[in-house]
């Protein structure tokens, strides 16, 4: 290359490369979202309420003795710290905390399970419509405009009056619109990663349809799923919650934090505590849902801090 | 001998980030005369954008001027209060930028944008403002000014956006027109036009210029002297004719080798610069570019050189320049 | 060219109106086409009876006539009849709109003063203590359910207060009984809560949008131009910045316009504010189907024209869509 020169010369040093180990896209998203305390902290709120919903029977048992059912006529708004009721009781002499124990069971539940089929249809219609384009996204996304255009809490409310909903088909009716949110938003990603050369790469290399769907453009689009999931999570709590306290949800015996508010303004004179043990569940609980998911999304993309 | 119109010495610009400091700028001293346009040149990195906002006291956070002076004609400009600098701005020294797609606003008509340092600065009224706003973007080349002062910025070519751009930072007749980049966003074709037009309103307005770039020929079709910048220092300075004919400073010597020549003989392999550009914040000892410089010595490594006179017309940061050694393959 | 614009907007609209009205008509005959409460059961009517009913109401003729006889219906305004009492929907909704959009566009216009300065404070003081807490207040406050915050400030500012003998707000109603609704401190004192409730979840939602688009556009090469040519730092965020920032809210905001009638409803029946969220609330408990299907589809042919203006609004803030 350069010749031996008339005065004294090293050869250039060889280009010092970085020798860390590279890390993948997930485990760097991983790594960041590991060191946002507030994340973490939700996320471990969550998974708190989570583990609170499975294992509500038990937890009942050992800790309250009681069965959320039980009625004890002779002792109604007891006020927390009574003996035997850490919370106090409701109107019926029902113990709160158990109560809420197995109210964490109805919203835990049905958020999951409506997240999950929101999911599931969202992202397959939103990447299907995203992939092929035209016709089919046309017809797709006008069926998600129709569905999004009649408001929801109308339409959870007339379902609720025509299918007199248990916990599963709550969750389906409220899922039943949100998948439309959901498919608007993979269907976006979907159409910016498409158009990334290495799609084009990939479909060069003969890969089929499908296998360009779910193996290559589905990992790409699924940190947005689930940063929406998660705050579509605490959006579906408080909406579920709404519901059981309009009484046109899950309704008593069977206990949800929402249900459990519907009397609270005709109770006040009789226990002051009993309006608030459930709205600070919900609250802490969609607080939780929410501040993880941005915790997630921050993790996925730091620039919008 | 004209006179000095801006006066920059010592100026060191740093960025504190969570990783360390970045020096972008690191002790950068020049002159710019009356009339004339000086040329920066250096890779993405060098410090020749940074050099140019801190002089405008435009450095974004969290980066900061922490020591040097800029002076302008006899204002000390590091000294200045922000309401003080405001008036600076725009009025005595103006800067264009280089993507004229994204530069303007896009909320509001192109006239009113090019109008808006006259009804600021010097008090004119808003009619007064846009009639001289339209005679100037008829000056910078723009067709039916009247009807296109009108228009937004997205119904404007990127040549003609970049042309408006001049036009508004010319308005105000400033001493001093930095241009950061002016054409690399552009069409070559458009980058001719543009660049015939820096040339035209520095003969016609007289505008002291600082071009800055990374391209080696558009200095050396613009610029009187040429200043190249590396890891935030300058290694050289001098006449451009000086310079391209003989560099004194090895990176500036294999800046030049390193362009393609369609004189050359095709059978010649290209010779890129061997390396990276170092780490801002942990720069090499010594000289910056040592561990590319295909001349070093001992010395390089330990201690930094600083500008001096090589040569006539030039100045060059090197101990092996400055020792009388020539830069040339065997 | 705003006008080809507009005319391409309404031509994308429609078949979502009728998609629309299909869904609605599809829910309608799935119950109240087979099933009218009160008469099947009624044992005192003979099936031919049922039949005559039936066939009065237009029920024996084939779908697609019945679909049309209800697409006619709603462009003049007809939303159906109740179950109940037979009255018509579409003066139940005349009667209770006012009150609903009285709650609503307050909601709105108070979410809009109040998130502005919050976001643009926020962005400002990006990382100050203030910011962290504007930004944890919006956080809270979009976890908090907004029917238990009206529970909570009625006990709190109603029940508990009066209890207390201080001045209280009163806990629901648009005035108090009694008067002609023509006083208006009565009206804003009654207006208050359920309001501030309604646009607590836009001000969480509003100010943090506001705030990050204020630090995206602070971020833009035009505004480092504007501050080249020498503006003063208020002028380049509260002219050419804020300009700018708002064109994100204004979509956002927009977005809100449809749920103008439903998204009070938990808020309605919480206050005992007589809006159509209250009416449908109610209906749905006496199981009047058809009502709350002639308020569903009342809302919903208002959320595609709610989408439609707000596309317009945004095309006559920014240049860029309508010379496109």
């Amino acid at each position: 290359m350069i010749s031996p020169l008339p005065i004294e010369v090293d050869r250039p040093q060889e280009a010092v490369v970085p020798s860390r180990a590279a890390r993948s896209y997930w485990q760097e998203a991983w790594g960041r979202l590991r060191h946002n305390t507030i994340g973490m902290i939700a996320g471990g709120l969550l998974l708190f309420f989570v583990l609170v919903a499975i294992f509500a029977p038990l937890l009942s048992a050992l800790i309250t003795h009681q069965d959320y059912q039980t009625l004890d006529l002779s002792n109604p708004f007891a006020p927390p710290l009574s003996p035997g009721h850490i919370l106090g009781t409701d109107d019926l002499g029902r113990d709160e905390l158990t109560r809420l124990l197995w109210g964490a069971r109805v919203s835990m539940g049905i958020g999951f399970l409506a997240v999950g089929v929101a999911l599931l249809i969202g992202g397959i219609v939103g990447l299907v419509a995203g992939y092929y384009g035209g016709l089919i996204d046309g017809l797709l996304m006008r069926f998600v405009d129709i569905i999004l255009a009649v408001p929801a809490i109308f339409l959870f409310i007339l379902m609720a009056i025509l299918f007199k909903p248990n916990t599963v088909t709550l969750a389906l009716i409220i899922a039943s619109v949100g998948w439309g949110s959901i498919a608007r938003l993979v269907r976006g990603e979907v159409l910016s990663v498409r158009s990334r050369d290495f799609m084009v790469a990939t479909a060069a290399l003969g890969a089929s349809d499908g296998r360009l769907i779910f193996r290559h453009l589905f990992p790409n689009v699924l940190h947005v799923m689930i940063v929406f999931g998660s705050l579509y999570l605490g959006q579906v709590v408080l909406i579920e919650a709404a519901l059981d306290f309009l009484g046109l949800g899950i309704t008593p015996p069977t206990p949800s934090w929402g249900n459990m508010l519907t009397n609270a303004e005709t109770f006040f004179f009789h226990s002051r505590t009993l309006a608030v043990f459930p709205g600070v569940t919900i609250f802490l609980t969609v607080l939780a849902a929410n501040l993880f998911g941005n915790a997630v999304r921050d993790a996925f993309d730091p620039r919008l801090r | 001998m004209a006179e000095t119109v801006l006066e920059v010495r010592d100026l060191t610009t740093h960025f504190k980030t969570p990783e360390g400091v970045v020096k972008a700028v690191d002790g950068v001293s020049f002159e710019l005369q009356a009339g004339e346009t000086l040329g920066i040149v250096g890779e993405s990195g060098s410090g020749k954008s940074v050099t140019a906002l801190s002089v405008m006291r435009l450095v974004p956070r969290p980066g900061k001027i922490v020591k040097g002076e800029v002076r302008l004609k006899n204002r000390e400009l590091t000294a200045l209060t922000e309401a003080e600098m405001e008036e600076i701005r725009g009025v005595s020294i103006a800067m264009i930028f280089q993507d004229p797609m994204t530069s303007l606003n896009p909320v509001f008509r192109v006239g009113w944008q090019v109008a808006e340092p006259l009804f600021i600065h010097q008090d004119k009224n808003r009619n007064r403002a846009l009639v001289e706003a339209e005679k100037m973007l008829g000056r910078v080349g723009i067709p039916h000014p009247k009807d296109r002062a009108r228009d937004f910025p997205h119904q404007f070519s990127g040549g003609m956006r970049q042309r408006a751009m001049i036009a508004m930072g010319l308005t105000t007749m400033p001493g001093v027109l930095i241009a950061d980049e002016p054409t690399t966003a552009l069409d070559v074709t458009i980058q001719a036009q543009i660049l015939e037009l820096l040339r035209t309103v520095n003969r016609e307005f007289g505008t002291a210029t600082i071009l800055i770039t990374h391209n080696l020929g558009v200095v050396a079709g613009m610029c009187q002297r040429v200043i190249v910048m590396y890891a935030g220092r300058i290694v050289e300075s001098g006449p451009t004719a000086d310079v391209f004919a003989h560099p004194k400073h090895p990176y500036t010597w294999a800046l030049l080798k390193s362009i393609p020549r369609l004189d050359a003989d095709q059978r010649q392999p290209l010779r890129p610069i061997e390396g990276i550009p170092p780490d801002l914040i942990d720069l090499p000892s010594g000289c910056a570019f040592h561990p590319r410089c295909a001349f070093k010595i001992d010395r390089c490594s330990r201690d930094t050189p600083s500008l001096a006179q090589v040569g006539e017309t030039q100045m060059a940061a090197c101990w092996v320049t400055q020792s009388g050694a020539e830069l040339k393959d065997a | 060219m705003l006008l080809k614009y507009v005319v391409r907007r309404v031509l994308a609209t429609i078949p979502v109106v009728i998609g629309v009205t299909l869904i609605t008509f599809s829910l309608m005959h799935a119950t109240a086409g087979s099933y009218i409460p009160g008469v099947d059961l009624n044992p005192a009517l003979k099936p031919e009876d049922i039949e005559a009913i039936k066939r009065y109401l237009g029920l024996d003729r084939p779908l697609y006539v019945q679909y049309l006889t209800w697409i006619a219906g709603l462009v003049h305004g007809d939303f159906g009849r109740s179950m109940i009492d037979g009255s018509t929907v579409s003066s139940h909704i005349l009667d209770r709109l006012p009150a609903t959009l009285e709650l609503t566009v307050t909601a709105i216009v108070l979410g809009i003063v109040i998130s502005i300065p919050l976001g643009v404070t926020g962005a400002l003081r990006r990382g100050s203590k203030l910011d962290h807490f504007f930004t944890g207040l919006s956080v809270g406050g979009f976890a908090v359910p907004a029917f238990w915050l009206g529970l909570i400030l009625i006990l709190i500012f109603s029940v508990q207060f009066e209890a207390w003998g201080l001045p209280f707000l009163p806990s629901g109603g648009v005035m108090t009984p009694g008067t002609q609704g023509g006083d208006l401190l009565d009206r804003l004192v009654h207006l208050l809560m359920p309001a501030t409730v309604l646009s607590f979840v836009y001000i969480s939602i509003w100010s943090r949008f506001t705030r990050s688009s204020m630090l995206e556009v602070l971020g833009q090469d035009y505004v480092r131009t504007a501050r080249a040519k020498g503006m003063t730092e208020r002028r380049v965020v509260y002219l050419h910045a804020l300009r700018n920032a708002v064109i994100p809210l204004v979509t956002l905001v927009g977005l809100e316009l449809p749920a103008l009638v439903s998204g009070g409803l938990v808020v309605e029946v919480v206050f005992s504010w007589p809006g159509i969220g209250k009416l449908l609330y109610e209906r749905a408990l006496d199981s009047d189907y058809t009502t709350v299907l002639g308020i569903t589809t009342f809302a919903a042919l208002l959320v595609v024209f709610g989408n439609l203006l707000a596309d317009v609004l945004y095309a006559l803030l920014d240049p860029r869509i309508r010379y496109a």
